[in-house]
């Protein structure tokens, strides 16, 4: 009978892993078929005078609005926060690439640039995780404003992202004992059935909301806004 | 899933919500993650920093969370997780009526500074919505929504006192235009070019807009006419969130509209009407919009375009600024064109900051004013406004909104602004040149100039005298008049048959076929024998000749030498008394 050690263990991680990945993906299939079933809108006045637009472009100038952080005042006027933005999401997605990857072709995450780079990468999102934490503590209107979810999801990404940037120093040789690497890939199982019932699945509907938004506004004219000028 | 201690009122609101969940609200629901970047994108945030519940995610969380609890998986099973608290008792309802109508005007600020692209004010406008669906509002909104729907307007005029200031208007501006009767407003005239329809305040409070709108329509020479009925472009329903009510108004204009034959419905300027008609109307009623409407402004830029009027801006060199109507700017993308009129009609234009899709409230807008009792609050919210106006110097500030020039005013006087508020078309009715526009230069082209009493006149002179002949050719066309020279009988003849002249110079004594036989052959051809005929000769001898004719008699008859002003009053009377005749 052969002993449960480190690599059973790991064995077992990256199977609740692939499993989760799947729920994930069969959660979020429902999710949208649900979303779906809701009637759509539909706009019967004809486009607006001289910049109503009918085209595709407005809608997909909406779904751009989140790499142009000058056309909304609430990011023009707040750089440090638009760019905390960034490196927390650039993060996410490079935590989420460390899982899958260092699952499906570890070699490839231990080459020294690319585990560095997911290393700064998870690292500087842990940061921002860290102030977005006491930020939402801190200020009454978040407090006001969030749920428990809302401080779960995000007390919880902070771990996850702290415990990514000892899985990356681990593959990269800094950190002894696998235990990292399994703890990562727990907490990613844990998040991506998680995720789906939160607040994180924003970005399923991210590209959804803005679309619609976009056309509808584009529709009656006013999308693109007209920035401040003069 | 009805909570048990739920009133029947909180439990109606949810069974009303059902049929408003459209994909876009869904996705507006679902989309918010609670960062708080829309909070300074409000000016209730900005001026109360203590409250934190003016914040724009705290107030669409409140449909949110009746959504959560009964819509969407997690809320549903675990609320608590997800702070899925529906209203339950009326007062909770109350509570929410405050939020909805008095902490929020619905301007899509916030909107637009989303990055999930929350539509937060149309979940407030829901939330508005459902309240007054189960009898929960402010006083004012209950009684202008019995206007509306008793009435047929949201300001409860009744038909005899509108028509009455349309007829006392038309009055006034009849005495304004020197008498001209084209000038009155023609109400119920079928197949117009244009339909104008109004804001209620208009005919209640400020009849100015109506009188410098029939003005410019007068100027611009335009087929026009104003409904007798279904003239309200202004609809409560999208301030209260009732949408059969907003479908009920539009359909008023509509269906008048239609009954009238028009071809283009024009919407007065007003920033709430204008998205009602223009863009909601259809998607309310459910019909799809199937003719032309527009704003006035549109209107006003086109006729100085086509030159229908002139304007001259140096009439309005009062330094002045613009408010963009936040329904206009960042509902419907009207923003240029108000800017475009504004800079052709006044010469000291100033922006106001921040602009167009990110201007600020008037505070008045989303029903706001007719709330008395968050004045206070509504106050407190306009500093923002105040010192947006301030920071320009202007003297006047402009918008194309009666509900943002009733705001706008509140707002200066409490935070003692020195300036006033115009809209659009005072501005343009003061700036007109109305000497050269369409109408008068129509009147003009039809009549005689003043002094020039021959004007469009052809008339043939007779004479074989040069020095006779050019006389009265000169004395005649410095009289306005067309000459055409005959020196003998024949060539007479000739050109009477080819030039077809108002009026015949005849001289008697020539030599060849003499004046006595021109006028015979003249009178006995079929096509020359109505013409007017003035006997001018130096030989009085003559006349018993010509009048012993067995024809029709001359029209007049003069003798040698003769006076440039007898000439020209015989030759007139003449061809005024044959105008009268046809």
């Amino acid at each position: 009978m052969e002993q449960a050690g480190p690599s059973g263990l790991l064995h077992v991680a990256e199977a609740v892993h692939w499993t989760a990945l799947t729920i994930m993906v069969l959660v979020y299939t429902i999710r949208l078929f649900w979303l779906f079933r809701f009637k759509a809108g539909r706009d019967r006045q004809r486009p607006g005078e001289r910049y109503g637009d009918t085209s595709l472009y407005p809608a997909l100038y909406s779904m751009a609005n989140v790499g142009m952080p000058w056309v909304m005042e609430s990011t023009r006027k707040n750089i440090p926060f638009y760019l905390s933005f960034v490196v927390f999401h650039i993060g996410v997605a490079a935590g989420i690439f460390f899982a899958i990857v260092g699952s499906a072709y570890r070699p490839f995450v231990e080459i020294p640039v690319v585990t560095y780079v997911l290393m700064v990468l998870i690292g500087a999102a842990f940061v921002v995780a860290v102030g977005r934490v006491i930020r939402r503590f801190a200020r009454p209107v978040l407090r006001l404003i969030s749920t428990p979810d809302d401080y779960f999801s995000l007390i919880t990404l902070m771990i996850w992202f702290g415990v990514g940037v000892a899985a990356a120093a681990y593959t990269a040789g800094l950190l002894k004992g696998e235990g990292y690497w399994v703890a990562y890939l727990f907490a990613t199982s844990f998040f991506l059935i998680y995720v789906p019932f939160s607040k994180i699945s924003h970005y399923l509907y991210y590209p959804f909301t803005r679309y619609w938004i976009g056309r509808t506004l584009g529709h009656r004219g006013s999308m693109p806004p007209a920035i401040a000028r003069g | 899933m009805a909570d048990r201690n739920r009133s029947y009122k909180a439990d109606k609101m949810v069974e009303l919500l059902a049929p408003k969940l459209t994909r876009q609200v869904v996705g507006s629901l679902l989309g918010c993650v609670h960062c708080g970047m829309c909070n300074e994108a409000c000016h209730y945030v900005l001026t109360h920093p203590d409250d934190p519940k003016m914040t724009p995610s705290y107030k669409a969380d409140q449909l949110r969370k009746i959504f959560k609890r009964h819509f969407d998986w997690t809320g549903r099973v675990f609320p608590r997780w997800v702070n899925a608290y529906p209203p339950v008792t009326d007062e909770d309802l109350e509570e929410l009526k405050d939020i909805a109508f008095g902490t929020c005007t619905n301007c899509r600020r916030c909107t637009f500074n989303c990055p999930m692209g929350v539509d937060t004010a149309t979940l407030n406008r829901i939330m508005r919505g459902l309240l007054t669906r189960v009898g929960v509002m402010p006083e004012g909104v209950r009684v202008v929504s019995k206007d509306t729907w008793e009435i047929g307007n949201q300001m409860g005029v009744l038909d005899e006192d509108y028509i009455e200031t349309l007829e006392w208007i038309s009055e006034e501006l009849v005495d304004q235009v020197g008498g001209d009767e084209q000038a009155a407003i023609p109400v119920d005239k079928l197949d117009a070019e244009v339909v104008y329809t109004i804001n209620p305040r208009e005919a209640k409070y400020d009849p100015r807009t109506i009188n410098n709108a029939a003005l410019i329509f007068y100027a611009a020479d335009e087929n026009w006419t104003m409904p007798s009925w279904g003239w309200d472009q202004t609809n409560f329903g999208l301030f209260s969130g009732d949408d059969a009510m907003g479908a009920a108004s539009w359909k008023h204009l509509e269906e008048k509209f239609k009954e009238l034959r028009g071809k283009r419905l024009v919407i007065s300027e007003c920033g709430h009407g204008y998205r009602s008609t223009r863009c909601e109307g259809p998607n309310w009623s459910g019909t799809d919009q199937d003719f032309v409407m527009e704003s006035s402004v549109v209107t006003m830029i086109r006729y100085i375009r086509e030159g229908r009027i002139k304007v001259d801006k140096s009439k309005n060199s009062i330094p002045v600024t613009f408010h963009d109507s936040c329904n206009n700017a960042r509902s419907c993308g009207f923003y240029e064109e108000p800017r475009e009129l504004l800079n052709l009609v006044a010469s000291d234009f100033r922006e106001m900051h921040p602009n167009r899709t990110e201007n600020y409230c008037c505070t008045g807008g989303g029903g706001a004013m007719s709330m008395s009792e968050y004045t206070p609050r509504r106050l407190k919210s306009a500093r923002v406004k105040a010192d947006q106006i301030a920071a320009t110097g202007a003297k006047i500030v402009v918008t194309s909104c009666h509900n943002c020039v009733d705001g706008l005013t509140d707002v200066i006087r409490h935070y003692k602004l020195d300036c006033k508020v115009a809209q659009l078309v005072d501005l343009v009715a003061g700036a007109l040149v109305l000497e050269e526009c369409a109408v008068i230069r129509k009147k003009a082209a039809a009549k005689p100039e003043p002094g020039l009493p021959l004007q469009g006149r052809k008339i043939l002179v007779v004479d074989d005298e040069d020095d006779a002949r050019v006389f009265i050719s000169t004395v005649l066309a410095d009289a306005g008049a067309t000459i055409i020279e005959a020196t003998d009988g024949d060539q007479a003849i000739e050109l009477a048959g080819k030039e077809k002249p108002d009026l015949i110079t005849l001289d008697i004594s020539m030599p060849g076929k003499d004046g006595v036989e021109v006028f015979r052959e003249l009178r006995g051809s079929p096509d020359t024998a109505a013409m007017s005929i003035c006997v001018v000769t130096g030989h009085p001898e003559f006349r018993e000749v010509i009048y012993a004719a067995h024809a029709e008699k001359p029209d007049g008859y003069m003798n040698k030498p003769v006076s440039p002003e007898d000439l020209v009053t015989g030759v007139h009377r003449i061809l005024e008394l044959r105008d009268k005749k046809e």
